[in-house]
């Protein structure tokens, strides 16, 4: 008789213990939340970038310069109409920038990449010089 | 008799419990939890950017005296023409003749090479430049620029 009514109870309650799996959820989606980087398009839309056989692999980063053929200039979705501008951005953020990430456009001006490579060289104070990442074509 | 007593001792433990716990409705919440994970997750790239590491010197002048290397020069393209002519050693020079050129070039010029360009040449041919010169061994490249104050 009492293993009947043991069994009558454990029918009752047949419920999924939740509390685990929401644990388990909540744990993934902070580490999703925590490690992703938004791919922030600037305003004239993502460069063209050139192709390159040699090249390096470095980790996606906030705060790239995007340079676009007729020569605007861009970092992630703020655009800066002059180099002063770039330089003052450069100056506030000095601290969050490794590695200076400049995607330029394949048909940009040489020109443009070297006046933002020579503000970065001026703004950042880094002893041993600030490395930069030309952004090069994903496909071979 | 002693049967159905038992009987109703359960059924007042069960409602007793169900009146302690009042349970929250977890669904919808989990719902939206499982939601945003789905997001994050397609969202995330973990792949790595691609791209030509230029380690800059540090700041201050540049040095007055004259690096040694090889000097490439290259012109703005002209107007239907995509890349502007390059110049090595006082020889008009074209990408499929470069990597010979760097090659076969005096060993005391080879560890560098200056690009000495113009503005509108575009940045697709100094990467391609930058490109061959390290696939020909050569580790450091400079730009030459215009000292302004």
């Amino acid at each position: 008789m009492a293993l009947q009514l043991k069994r009558k109870a454990s029918e009752q309650d047949t419920e999924l213990q939740m509390a685990p799996m929401i644990d388990c959820v909540f744990l993934l989606l902070i580490f999703f939340m925590v490690s992703a980087v938004m791919r922030v398009p600037p305003p004239f839309g993502f460069p063209t970038l050139p192709e390159s056989s040699t090249k390096h692999e470095f980790p996606r980063k906030k705060f790239n310069i995007f340079i676009s053929p007729d020569g605007r200039l861009a970092v992630d979705d703020e655009e800066f109409l002059t180099l002063d501008e770039l330089d003052v951005f450069l100056s506030a953020h000095e601290n969050q920038i490794s590695t200076l990430i400049i995607k330029a456009d394949k048909r940009a001006e040489h020109g443009i990449v070297i006046d933002v490579m020579e503000r970065a060289k001026r703004r950042f104070s880094k002893p041993e010089g600030q490395e930069i990442a030309l952004a090069v074509s994903e496909d071979d | 008799m002693e049967q159905v007593g038992e009987n109703k001792l359960t059924m007042l433990a069960t409602k007793l419990k169900e009146r302690k716990a009042p349970k929250m409705d977890m669904a919808p919440m989990i719902d939206i939890v499982f939601l945003l994970l789905i997001f994050f997750m397609v969202s995330t790239t973990f792949a790595p950017m691609p791209g030509i590491r230029v380690q800059l010197p540090p700041p201050g002048k540049p040095s007055p005296d004259k690096p040694k290397g090889l000097i490439v020069r290259v012109a703005n393209p002209e107007a239907a023409q995509r890349e502007g002519t390059m110049i090595l050693n006082d020889e008009i020079v074209d990408f499929n003749q470069m990597f010979s050129q760097f090659i076969n070039a005096p060993e005391e010029v080879k560890n560098m090479l200056i690009i000495q360009s113009e503005r509108q040449v575009m940045h697709q041919q100094i990467i391609k430049l930058m490109d061959i010169a390290k696939q020909a061994g050569i580790d450091k490249i400079g730009f030459a620029v215009v000292a302004r104050e």
